[in-house]
């Protein structure tokens, strides 16, 4: 009798026990209930063999964004706002044979533009053997073309936007973002070839964008900070630095967008030798960055305007990242620097955004700036503004994390982010350990008189 | 250099804790947390310009490195100064060269 009250007591459960019991319990259900959208994304993806990346993290190769310290918040893409670019009437779409260099081609902005416009990228041999080489990746055939006519299985579209951010990282990208196509980021008409603009009427030279696809992916490269660091922003090396990023976002883009149709999904590569899409916008709409002063070009939080993007245009199912705001506003309102140094005095010096094409931007005289980069004398092209801004001349450091982070949060921190940027003298310097590039002053001379125009080339046989 | 440099900074905090640990205690209890809050921010200041004029210099950043100089050493030794003096290392008249005067 004894022995059997006491293996009653053995079997059964005090308080305590019983408490642990339902702790445990409640443990593993709620694991279980986290772990289970994994599972079932998993099990979407298992005929592609694809192991899903925990939902909300950017990719599996770099699960955060890197912004470099600054204070991210997130912004809406919608009919009043494109990020923190607030949206005061009805953007038109436009005409690609009105962009800067394109006036320059047609003669509209001055006569040293128009001479200048020829050879200013390719007069420094450097720059013209990357310029040569993006132009074998720019013709429609290899931007554009008709998707596999069956469609593969793929992921649902948080994965397989991951798995493209992924892609991107792995051809060498240094940032990637996908966004919500704005309809108003297409050309109007697009130029095809650009170097006809100088012979012919523009109406002949030009035809109607009609494509829309609903996403974009921007992929970004770096211009390279020790080239940045050893250069005035103004010397050989410049156009150089603009055509590294051009052509690797090029072969980036355009491998992607070969990718994408081989799944059965249209897509088509924008990229410095062929857009048919203007990229501030897109840098916008893909979480990637804010506009500056300098009016066209967008910032992202750490590697500021030092870089160059491509974009796949496409209608593949993917998810868009929210637009984002660092407060580079703020600090362009308070900075200026760009402006005070710009060799051509194009970059304004307005204290606030003013109304251009429904939209609101700092309105810098495009003009003057073509004019500069085509007719420059002194090097191949000019990146001056890029050299000098406090969010781009920076290595990777914790204190000047410590520095986009206080210069992402407001005016005030702006204005002594800019205080202490001065007073370390960043951006201004010129590092000679850094120029590694060679230097032939003699070939930098605009041409006297405009080229007559090639002659058309025999038909192959 | 930059690993070795952190390994240091560990051992040379622990080393001041110990060399000021028995002057530190003050009767005064304020007193007692002005010094070791002093050594901290001597400590942390030191540090950081020493990192900033490290990194700055392997970049090249030759104004930024001398700024810093100026800037970070200059404060560190003006707390050091400070915190000698609290902790009685430095401007305390021995009691026998008082006795003689």
């Amino acid at each position: 009798m004894v022995e059997k009250i006491e293996q009653k007591q053995k079997l059964g459960m005090n308080r305590r026990n019983f408490l642990k019991a339902g702790m445990a319990a409640t443990a593993m259900g709620v694991i279980g209930a986290i772990k289970a959208p994994a599972k079932v994304a998993n099990a979407a993806t298992s005929n592609v063999n694809y192991s899903a990346g925990a939902k909300g993290q950017w990719s599996k190769l770099h699960p955060e964004h890197n912004y470099g310290g600054a204070s991210v918040r997130f912004a809406e893409n919608n009919d009043q706002w494109l990020g923190t670019s607030k949206l005061v009437g009805t953007v038109k779409n436009t005409n690609e044979a009105d962009m800067g260099f394109n006036l320059a081609r047609r003669g509209l902005i001055s006569d040293r533009a128009h001479r200048g416009v020829f050879n200013f990228v390719p007069k420094h041999p450097q720059g013209g053997a990357i310029s040569a080489t993006l132009g074998l990746v720019a013709s429609e055939a290899a931007v554009d073309g008709k998707p596999a006519p069956e469609k593969l299985p793929i992921p649902d579209p948080e994965q397989m936007s991951q798995h493209i951010r992924d892609l991107a990282y792995f051809l060498r990208a240094d940032e990637v973002g996908i966004g919500q196509m704005p309809s108003y980021a297409y050309y109007s008409h697009k130029v095809n070839p650009t170097k006809n603009l100088t012979y012919q009427p523009v109406e002949e030279c030009v035809y109607p964008v009609t494509q829309r696809y609903p996403y974009v992916i921007v992929v970004m490269v770096d211009q390279h900070l020790e080239t940045m660091l050893g250069s005035t922003g103004y010397d050989g090396v410049s156009a150089s630095q603009s055509m590294r990023s051009y052509h690797a976002t090029a072969n980036i883009a355009v491998i992607i967008a070969k990718y994408i149709r081989s799944l059965g999904y249209n897509a088509r590569a924008n990229h410095a030798g062929n857009y048919m899409a203007v990229m501030p916008p897109l840098i916008l709409a893909a979480g990637l960055g804010e506009l500056t002063r300098t009016g066209d070009c967008a910032a992202h939080p750490r590697l500021g305007f030092r870089l160059k993007v491509a974009a796949v245009t496409t209608d593949l199912p993917l998810l868009p990242n929210k637009p984002i705001d660092f407060g580079m506003l703020d600090f362009c309102r308070v900075c200026g620097k760009c402006a005070a140094e710009c060799p051509s005095k194009a970059i304004t010096h307005d204290k606030d955004p003013i109304e251009y094409n429904g939209y609101l931007r700092w309105n810098s005289d495009m003009k003057k700036c073509t004019e500069f980069r085509v007719s420059n004398e002194e090097g191949s092209s000019c990146g001056r503004c890029m050299k000098v801004c406090p969010w781009n001349s920076k290595e990777d450091s914790w204190f000047h994390e410590a520095g986009m982070w206080i210069g992402s949060r407001g005016q005030a921190n702006s204005k002594l982010l800019k205080s202490i940027d001065d007073m370390f003298g960043y951006g201004t310097e010129h590092i000679e350990k850094y120029k590694w590039w060679l230097e032939w002053p003699e070939l930098y001379k605009i041409p006297a008189s405009i080229p007559a125009p090639a002659p058309t080339a025999p038909p192959a046989h | 250099m930059s690993t070795f440099l952190i390994f240091i900074a560990g051992v040379l905090f622990l080393g001041g804790i110990i060399f000021i640990k028995p002057r530190a205690k003050r009767e005064l209890m304020w007193k007692t947390v002005l010094n070791w809050s002093l050594f901290v921010l001597w400590y942390a200041i030191t540090w950081t310009g020493i990192s900033f004029v490290y990194i700055n210099a392997s970049v090249g950043h030759v104004k930024a490195t001398s700024t810093a100089i100026f800037l970070f050493l200059g404060i560190s030794v003006v707390l050091a100064v400070v915190l000698a003096r609290l902790l009685g290392f430095i401007g305390v008249k021995k009691a026998s060269n008082a006795v003689q005067a």
